[in-house]
């Protein structure tokens, strides 16, 4: 590091904001945890309880909220890694510069779900755009015949919206990364005769391997967890997950929060047994040489 | 970033970016609710609610905000000009409306109260029925206030049901009524020109227009109150109205509701997405009906405003269920660590002024919560002489055919029965 600022408080002022926010975030957290178990001295619950859990653990309608949160989640991770790297394949190899990278990644980065999900509710709508335009053209005899994405139990406009938002994001991760190689390992191949797929399957994917396996364990664990789309876009059964928990923190009997914390709980649960596998490979990868 | 390109901050730059780092974090953080300690919130100095001239004196340059569902934008403007003009002009009164969803706002009075905020950032709340119960069963209201406002003395009925009763939860001075709201049904006489009144009517209805009839999931407000209009058009209006004190046990309520249940789950083959799915919020219904995609639509407030703006044909008609449509009382209440609590009473007491009460009927068509016979034969006159459009009911029509809402306690019941017994069934 530079000689000028060696001053010993230097390094201590650089990470109090990381720090701060990251006590704001356990604070949040722990909070949430011990709502779960009951713990909400507002509203004068005090005596840890395991009922919230129970509750939450024996609602019918939980295993198939799980289940459903997990097609979610799954496919539009697994989509979105494979649309992200091809996107930023295609950004490093014709070199698209600053606007291109723009255009196709910052962009989308930007724009919020919700807005996102407005986008779609507005092109594929039972009354949208798509649908005026088929009707329109004489291709639908009525805008009803179209498949609104509304309510749609396979939700694929869910599906839409994370791959408008998350394949951009898979790029971005793995671009600049994936330039470098080109640069010297993928020039490298090249001139012992290596087709560029051949370059790219066998030289540059695998070692762009732990970042695009990072960016796929983000986008699933967003996926998982984020309310906002499906609530919008969502059937009314079954319910993803953290709608069902919105929708219970949403009733106005405030002990509610309680039992919304719980399944938010298990939700939490499951991202982290999902990122324990993660590092569990990872470390077996990092054994092997590359 | 900045270390990575070489680039370095001078000493002072960084003392200020963890320093404004540091400050973003440590007032988000108080936000959250990081108080501690247990003071007792301290009331106004000197706040005596029965010298209504001190209050008025008090009140007299204050900024008053009003928390409240924001999503109908006739009632925003009528509040932000009828009523702010007349506070501002009578009273000195500044009001700021807050559109918020009443979830919301509990969350943000509960999280204030938490971190015990004396100085609450929520003057007074519109709300009723289970958010009532709740607030009010946590403490969350300053009260009981109705007692000392001279207009709710004066014209309004105490004794009601629908005054000292909110879903089932006695009122006991801690809400005053603000209108009163019945749900109606709608159809574009252009191109349906038969009304369904009734459930067999209905069930016809639905099957000669199949894929184009649904209505909000339960939950929703209005989806809830549709859901529980047609159930009260199966089983009777008597029979209903048992719901309204009926203790929190989901057995009782089915045994109540069944056959209403039966009917629902006949409607959903000739529903929308065949009753597989509903639309998540009646802003969802509303647009879809506008967009020609469905054929009827149901609301708490008359089509009549929509239609003059164009939004929907002017060949829009309302009508009720014979058995009835359910209505109720929605209400004014004070938060407890208000910070402008001589405002909000003064605000009140002129909403539920004849004057303001009146130009409510007029311009929005809400019923009026004032005892009509306590009013003089002016104040009288200005309610008759409202002239209704085709997209208003007249108000004894709508009297005569009311239901009172089940309890706050049996509503998230009837909720989870239609989600569990008839969504996909």
């Amino acid at each position: 590091m530079n000689r000028r600022l060696s001053s010993h408080v230097t390094p201590y002022l650089l990470i109090l904001p990381a720090v701060l926010l990251t006590l704001l975030f356990v604070y949040g957290v722990a909070n949430g945890i011990l709502q779960g178990f009951g713990i909400i001295p507002y509203l004068g619950l005090t005596t840890p309880t395991l009922d919230y859990y129970r509750a939450a653990f024996t609602r019918s309608d939980l295993s198939l909220s799980i289940l459903y949160t997990f097609y979610l989640a799954l496919s539009s991770s697994v989509l979105a890694t494979l649309g992200g790297v091809a996107l930023s394949a295609a950004i490093t190899r014709v070199n698209m510069g600053r606007k291109g990278q723009l255009m196709g990644i910052q962009i989308p980065l930007m724009t919020s779900h919700a807005i996102v999900a407005l986008f779609i509710i507005s092109l594929f709508s039972g009354s949208g755009l798509v649908a005026r335009l088929l009707y329109a053209g004489g291709l639908i005899d009525s805008m009803q015949s179209f498949p609104t994405v509304l309510g749609a139990t396979s939700g694929w406009g869910i599906i839409l919206v994370y791959l408008w938002k998350e394949i951009p994001f898979v790029a971005f991760c793995t671009v600049t990364l994936m330039s470098h190689m080109g640069d010297r390992y993928a020039e490298a191949a090249a001139c012992l005769g290596a087709s560029p797929l051949r370059t790219f399957f066998s030289v540059t994917l695998p070692l762009c391997k732990r970042t695009i396996a990072k960016a796929f364990l983000i986008v699933f664990a967003f996926a998982f967890g984020a309310y906002e789309v499906p609530f919008l876009l969502g059937a009314t059964l079954p319910k993803a997950l953290p709608v069902l928990a919105y929708v219970e923190f949403q009733k106005p009997d405030l002990a509610n929060h309680a039992y919304a914390m719980a399944l938010c709980g298990i939700m939490a649960g499951i991202c982290i047994i999902v990122a324990i596998v993660y590092f569990q490979i990872m470390r077996r990868e990092r054994k092997r040489p590359l | 970033m900045e270390t990575k390109n070489g680039v370095f901050f001078s000493r002072r730059t960084f003392i200020a970016l963890a320093g404004i780092a540091g400050c973003t974090a440590l007032t988000s953080g108080s936000l959250v609710g990081c108080g501690s300690g247990k003071e007792n919130v301290p009331a106004v100095a000197a706040f005596d609610p029965a010298d209504w001239d001190a209050l008025l004196e008090e009140a007299n340059g204050q900024t008053v905000t009003f928390y409240g569902w924001g999503g109908d934008e006739n009632r925003n403007e009528w509040l932000d000009t009828v009523v702010a003009e007349t506070l501002k002009d009578k009273y000195g009164i500044t009001l700021e409306r807050v559109p918020m969803n009443i979830n919301d706002i509990l969350t943000k009075l509960s999280g204030e109260i938490q971190a015990d905020v004396a100085d609450g950032s929520i003057d007074f709340i519109w709300i009723n029925g289970e958010n009532f119960y709740s607030a009010k069963d946590n403490g969350y209201l300053y009260g009981p206030f109705t007692e000392y406002l001279p207009n709710f003395v004066s014209y309004v009925d105490a004794a009601s049901a629908e005054v000292s009763y909110d879903f089932g939860e006695p009122v006991e001075g801690y809400e005053a009524p603000y209108g009163k709201a019945q749900m109606l049904l709608w159809v574009d006489a252009a191109k349906t020109p038969d009304m369904p009144t009734d459930a067999e009517k209905f069930l016809a209805f639905c099957k000669e227009h199949p894929g184009q009839v649904t209505y909000p999931a339960a939950g929703d407000f209005t989806g809830t109150a549709f859901i529980s209009c047609l159930i009260a058009a199966v089983i009777g209006k008597e029979e209903f109205e048992k719901l309204t004190k009926i203790e929190a046990d989901i057995d009782k309520i089915k045994e109540i509701i069944e056959p209403g249940l039966e009917y629902l789950r006949s409607l959903n083959p000739y529903l929308w997405q065949e009753g597989k799915t509903f639309p998540a919020d009646s802003g969802t219904v509303s647009q879809m009906f506008a967009d020609g995609e469905l054929v009827l639509n149901m609301g708490y407030s008359t089509p009549q405003l929509d239609m003059d703006n164009g939004v929907i044909p002017a060949t829009v008609r309302p009508f009720l269920l014979d058995n009835g449509t359910v209505g109720n009382t929605n209400f004014m209440a004070i938060a407890k660590n208000a910070s402008h609590k001589a405002a909000a009473m003064v605000a009140i007491n002129e909403i539920l002024s004849p004057e303001i009460q009146a130009s409510q009927y007029e311009m929005l068509t809400t019923i009026t919560v004032l005892d009509t016979d306590k009013l003089d034969s002016e104040q009288k006159a200005a309610f008759d002489d409202v002239v209704l459009g085709d997209g208003s009911l007249p108000l004894d029509e709508m009297l005569s055919k009311r239901i009172a809402e089940a309890s706050g306690v049996a509503v998230p019941l009837i909720e989870e029965l239609w989600t569990n017994e008839v969504v996909g069934k």
